[in-house]
């Protein structure tokens, strides 16, 4: 019975949520296969305390990765340390987040690993030939479904946000093993990737966080000075913010802290208006948890829309305006 | 100083893959800074692209920005290939010269797996570092500075030796426009082409492909999706009735 393997995603030796939304999936793995045993893979300077921890509360059984070098993320540390394990173990599947780390060092791993690799894994099916994985393209139009060739084992990364974490049975208490493994740099004795600093952007993004009501623009507004029809168009709602998806942060447009979507601001609003936002899978994984979302676009074919409570097909601007001309009114 | 950029054809809209645009730029941003400081050793910015034969467009257009050499691996298929066997492929170009420098974009627009440039570093047993929005080459050239993008607004600040392989993100740079002059020229340039045969040994043959495609869907709904009739004025009136009555407004 091969083992499926769940890589923990650590930050400043702390266990992140999206550790459980990637346990989820494996247990989502196991049912279908009808066989498997998971093993929660810890890598850590001193894993001991939290894979004890991760066994109580989760019921399955836990490995932690010990060495002196695992203390922060660093790939070729990653790479190395978990092919060393993962071979004494040959698993059929490794998960992990498809996170800023997790899509750093997954791909390479699967090379060195002779494994499958699917990326941004949003859901997990089967067919009579075994289990199929799903994943977003075309800007989030389509999903393709992908098998790994046969008899390889496959590692996957999952979309953040999209495995509901289960309610784990922690009646029984998981096994907890310790394995402990030596970095060893090629050749010199030099590590080929220094960490100087981590350096943040921007701390304030608690404007977005406590937002009852967003308003966020896309590249669809078309230019730059169409943001000041946004603001405006806010202003109708109290306690209201001006969110961006990521373009027009990258274009130079407006400040990060607007910015909503997997490498910002994930926000929970009671209304999310999303206005000339196509509605790529980054997107909607920072704004899916808003309680109604309403799209307008001009494109009736957007990805938004099959994430939307309410759809208007129209051009932004004129619509913008003729809701204000309604709002003044009343 | 050489270095290789990777790029690929869109196949959503036919052009140039967006990320590998701004690659290209960091790449001849890089070089500028190398040239201003005077060495004598060059830096050379080539590219490297896969596909059908009429992918050659887009190495055109990197002359057009600039590029100094470009590599065209010709494969007969059109439409989608994995990220292994486009690493693969580009691994065994990348063998024929030492660079220093390697990047790519940090993902296609069209896949969007972000998977190519981490496993075309393992394969040449290269340190990578993927989501690169700032970059620094060091003084002796030996090493290159970097910060890479992490989750909530963080960076990290990274030194690595060189040879390595960079994934760059959107936002580093504005990638320039081809100059006309530079289009003309790049016309008569020449593509130095290689098909599969020339890449892999008969011994070790073409790349078997370790995932299979096996269809396309349509993704799922996860909301009502209630789309509004009526002229421009009715829908308006239409929002804000419903957002009155669930209070919002």
């Amino acid at each position: 019975m091969k083992q499926i393997l769940v890589i923990a995603e650590m930050l400043d030796g702390v266990i992140q949520p999206a550790t459980w939304e990637i346990t989820a999936a494996a247990a989502k793995i196991k049912k279908l296969k009808e066989s498997g045993q998971i093993k929660i893979i810890i890598p850590s300077d001193d894993p001991l305390p939290i894979a004890k921890e991760t066994a109580k509360q989760t019921g399955m059984d836990v490995i932690g990765l010990k060495s002196n070098d695992l203390k922060d993320y660093d790939s070729d540390v990653y790479k190395q340390c978990l092919f060393k394990l993962v071979k004494t173990i040959d698993p059929s599947h490794i998960l992990t987040a498809h996170t800023s780390q997790g899509r750093d060092f997954a791909p390479g791993l699967a090379i060195s690993f002779n494994a499958a690799s699917i990326a941004c894994v949003n859901e997990i099916k089967k067919d009579d030939k075994g289990l199929l994985y799903s994943r977003s393209v075309l800007g989030n139009t389509k999903n393709m479904i992908v098998r790994p060739a046969e008899g390889i084992p496959v590692v996957l990364t999952l979309m953040p946000g999209v495995f509901q974490p289960d309610n784990f049975n922690n009646q029984k208490k998981g096994r907890v093993e310790i394995c402990e493994i030596a970095f060893d740099p090629d050749c010199s004795n030099t590590r080929r990737i220094r960490h100087e600093k981590i350096l943040q952007k921007s701390c304030e993004n608690k404007t977005l966080k406590g937002a009852k009501i967003i308003v966020s623009a896309g590249r669809g507004i078309g230019k730059k000075e169409n943001l000041d029809a946004i603001f405006k168009f806010a202003q109708c709602f109290s306690s209201s913010a001006v969110g961006v998806s990521r373009p027009l942060v990258d274009m130079g447009w407006i400040g990060y802290e607007h910015q909503v979507g997997i490498t910002g601001a994930a926000v929970s609003p009671r209304l999310y208006i999303a206005c000339g936002i196509s509605g790529s899978s980054q997107h909607l994984a920072g704004m899916k948890d808003a309680r109604f979302v309403v799209s307008i676009n001009n494109n009736p074919d957007a990805p938004i829309f099959r994430h939307s409570d309410l759809c208007i097909v129209e051009d932004i601007d004129p619509f913008l305006q003729a809701f204000l001309k309604v709002v003044q009114t009343k | 100083m050489k270095s290789l950029i990777c790029i690929k054809q869109s196949n959503e809209s036919g052009e140039m893959n967006l990320f590998d645009t701004h690659a290209i730029e960091e790449a001849l941003k890089l070089k500028q800074k190398f040239e201003n400081r005077g060495y004598q050793e060059d830096f050379s910015v080539d590219v490297v692209t896969i596909g059908p034969s009429e992918n050659s467009k887009i190495i055109k257009r990197a002359f057009g920005m600039g590029a100094d050499k470009g590599y065209h691996v010709i494969t007969k298929e059109r439409g989608y290939s994995f990220s292994f066997e486009t690493a693969s492929r580009l691994a065994a170009v990348a063998k024929k010269e030492s660079y220093d420098l390697i990047l790519t974009g940090i993902m296609s627009q069209d896949l969007m797996a972000g998977q190519t440039g981490p496993m075309l570093a393992e394969i040449l047993n290269l340190p990578c570092v993927t989501g690169v929005v700032k970059t620094e080459l060091a003084a002796d050239n030996s090493s290159i500075k970097v910060e890479q993008e992490m989750e909530n607004g963080f960076r990290n600040g990274l030194e690595i030796i060189l040879p390595a392989v960079l994934t760059i993100q959107a936002g580093i740079n504005t990638p320039r426009y081809p100059t006309l002059s530079r289009m003309l020229a790049a016309g008569k340039k020449e593509i130095m082409t290689f098909n599969e045969t020339d890449l892999f040994s008969k011994k070790t043959g073409a790349v078997q492909a370790r995932e299979i495609f096996v269809s396309m869907e349509d993704p799922q709904k996860t909301r009502a999706g209630h789309l509004l009739q009526g002229s421009l004025a009715d829908k308006a009136k239409q929002l804000f009735t419903v957002l009155h009555g669930k209070a919002l407004i």
